[in-house]
């Protein structure tokens, strides 16, 4: 028990006497740090150093794709001149110009400006279109897999008939119509066939979700179904969404220098990764490996930056794991 | 402490005027809840055309009348339609026929806004104190999320300062301190997040609360502890419980009334002093042999029901239990067992039972049965 002396300070001797003293004073608790499944995430997210170090790769790339374009934009009538390029344009040549990826052959680009604004312009690509297309798959998939019923049946026929059509053979018909090698056409060719496997992650998620018990207690207070999923299931959905997003920004990057390289992405005069990969075909043969190291390498390092991320990511919002 | 917990609560209260006075004479009399022949099945879809070929029948049939301020207990095996029972009741499974009645309207067939303002006046607790709370929300939002949905101009509940203090009043009616409410679940054991799932489910004030199992994932020593909680509050609020459970101590504890399933059916209703006095039909007589005797000097000879549970989508003719009846095999297994489904039967002093030779439930033809039952049968059928 508890006792209160005049010259003693409180004795507690058992966790029924505690509660005892702190029912008295509530005010013992106020102090007390509450998290919240977002903030434990994120604790545990810090701790992760995979993630930290693939976050750390990724949000460099990143910075150097928004900082890059506006440092050393890329003018595709801005050739290096003549008298810049030693060696055949080899790298690395710091000084006393800058260059150090080298140069192009036949036109006479700087490779760093092409790289630098190819980040830019394929992160600009992959983010944008997995934006788009989470945002459609998990309205979707939270629709199909909650209401259920015929509108499931009718969504999950249309996704499966859009699976079944070719990426390529897409956007080549997309190019023909919407006016070829645009970025932005580019991008919504990527986001309306990304939704459709997100929202089938969501639809399964939520299949399971709803027959939580809480979503139950939800529904028997008389809690209307559209609250339902925005406070109830897509919280508890979100972190399959985001680790499925963040690794589809990899798969974006892939596709586009995929895409590009065949010649049906982005038009061939603007720099994405994809675009100045395919010029360095034939170069590649002549002895200049610098013009596709260099891109290839930003493609590897964006993409294993977001790997491990996602990797990290995934442990981190689990809410079974210990803090 | 539970004095004040009490006033300001019945402040919030202007429906029930008096709860003070009902708590210290409960007016136990008055049907509450009615079902009449109420029947879940559900389908069972086969063959490449995904059509439907059979239908699970989960509850078939059931009637039952709650008094109010009375507790009706639900007792049988797993998968025999106890919780399918109490959610149908609650709208949360659709029924497939039959009506339910709360004070005489008819539930069933509400739609709409006037659903959603019964669903105030019946509640659930549940089983799983984990599943059952929402991990991402704080205590505050999911005890008070029934209090937003039902918000109206007469009870002010849409403001957020209402409502914390009414989610604050109930966590102390529960027994826990007012600002837990700013936690989040992953931060409770499991005794204290099944004292939030009470909270949530008194907050609205409901007259009738189903609890489907509501200790048995707790530990012993936490279930005393709920049960005397659960208790406590059915006077203090005047609650009327369908206590669902499948452990039978508990139920003969907190119960006034028993009614025992079997394959979705009911085959006995009883005061709990007569069931387990003198039971009267053959599945609860073997039910009731179960129950553990707390003291190991007891050698109890159990009466062991031969086989599983058939299969509730293709059950036996007749009287459903039949196939493991052992009055049926003591009396030299009378064709009506397997033709004519016996109905629940008036057998006196309240005691109704769904057996054609209910009066020859005997403990004496019990013990006999038992007894011949050899040890070897008893063991193999033991695991369960």
């Amino acid at each position: 028990m508890a006792d209160v002396d005049d010259h003693q300070a409180l004795i507690v001797d058992s966790p029924a006497a505690l509660e005892e003293v702190l029912t008295g004073h509530p005010d013992y608790d106020v102090q007390l740090e509450s998290l919240n499944q977002w903030q434990l995430s994120w604790r545990r997210f810090k701790r992760h150093r995979m993630a930290l170090f693939g976050a750390s790769l990724f949000f460099t790339m990143v910075a150097v794709g928004i900082l890059g374009p506006i440092v050393m934009p890329f003018n595709k009538n801005a050739l290096v001149p003549l008298d810049q390029v030693v060696n055949n344009g080899r790298p690395p040549m710091i000084y006393p110009y800058f260059h150090p990826f080298g140069e192009t052959q036949q036109l006479q680009y700087d490779v760093f400006t092409l790289v630098v604004n190819g980040i830019g312009l394929s992160l600009l690509i992959s983010v944008g279109a997995t934006v788009i297309s989470t945002i459609i798959g998990t309205i979707v998939g939270s629709l199909s897999g909650y209401i259920g019923g015929w509108l499931d049946t009718i969504l999950m026929r249309i996704v499966d008939a859009l699976l079944a059509l070719p990426l390529i053979y897409l956007i080549l018909i997309a190019s023909e119509f919407l006016g070829s090698g645009n970025w932005f056409t580019v991008m919504l060719i990527f986001a309306l066939l990304g939704w459709l496997q997100t929202s089938r992650l969501v639809r399964s998620v939520m299949l399971s979700l709803r027959e939580a018990d809480y979503v139950d207690a939800a529904r028997v207070v008389g809690v209307g179904r559209m609250r339902i999923i925005f406070r109830h299931l897509l919280p508890n959905a979100m972190s399959p969404i985001i680790v499925v997003s963040t690794l589809s920004v990899a798969g974006f990057i892939i596709t586009e220098a995929f895409v590009s390289f065949l010649g049906f992405g982005v038009d061939p005069s603007t720099p994405t990764l994809g675009n100045i990969l395919s010029g360095a075909q034939e170069a590649i043969g002549a002895g200049n490996w610098w013009w596709a190291v260099f891109p290839g390498l930003a493609i590897v390092v964006i993409v294993l930056g977001i790997n491990f991320m996602g990797d990290g990511l995934q442990d981190a919002l689990d809410p079974r794991a210990k803090v | 402490m539970e004095e004040t917990a009490q006033t300001t609560m019945s402040d919030n209260q202007p429906a029930r005027s008096a709860p003070a006075a009902a708590a210290v004479a409960p007016a136990v009399g008055k049907p509450l809840i009615e079902a009449r022949d109420v029947k879940t099945y559900y389908p069972i879809y086969g063959g490449i055309l995904r059509r439907r070929v059979g239908s699970v029948y989960a509850v078939d049939g059931v009637s039952l009348t709650i008094n109010r301020g009375q507790t009706f207990g639900l007792v049988g095996e797993s998968g025999c339609g106890k919780t399918t029972l109490g959610r149908t009741i609650l709208r949360l499974e659709k029924a497939t026929a039959g009506s339910v009645t709360m004070d005489g309207q008819d539930m069933l067939a509400m739609r709409g806004p006037a659903l959603k303002r019964m669903r105030r006046r019946m509640q659930l607790i549940f089983q799983d104190p984990y599943g059952s709370l929402n991990p991402r929300m704080p205590i505050s939002d999911i005890i008070g999320e029934g209090l937003l949905a039902q918000a109206d101009a007469d009870n002010g509940w849409r403001t957020r300062t209402i409502r914390d203090k009414r989610v604050g009043d109930y966590l102390e009616a529960v027994g826990l301190r007012r600002d837990y409410a700013r936690r989040y679940p992953h931060e409770f054991s499991g005794g204290q997040r099944q004292r939030i799932g009470i909270a949530r489910a008194l907050a609205l004030a409901p007259d009738f609360v189903v609890c489907d199992e509501p200790v048995s994932a707790l530990d012993v020593s936490i279930q005393s502890q709920i049960l005397n909680l659960l208790s406590d509050l059915r006077s203090e609020f005047n609650l009327t419980y369908l206590f669902i459970a499948h452990n039978l101590s508990v139920v003969q504890y907190f119960c006034d009334r028993i009614g025992v399933m079997y394959l979705g059916k009911l085959v006995e209703v009883a005061t709990t002093d007569a069931l387990y006095e003198k039971p009267l039909h053959p599945y609860s007589v073997a039910l009731l042999s179960a129950i553990p005797v707390p003291d190991p000097r007891v050698r109890k000879k159990r009466l062991v029901l031969r086989g599983d549970v058939p299969s509730p989508a293709n059950p036996p003719s007749g009287c459903r239990f039949h196939t493991r009846c052992w009055l049926r095999e003591k009396l030299g297994n009378p064709e009506q067992c397997s033709t004519i489904d016996p109905p629940l039967r008036d057998m006196g002093g309240g005691q109704m039972a769904a057996c054609h030779f209910a009066e020859q439930v005997t403990k004496q033809a019990a013990q006999e049965v038992a007894s011949t039952q050899s040890v070897i049968e008893a063991a193999t059928e033991l695991p369960d």
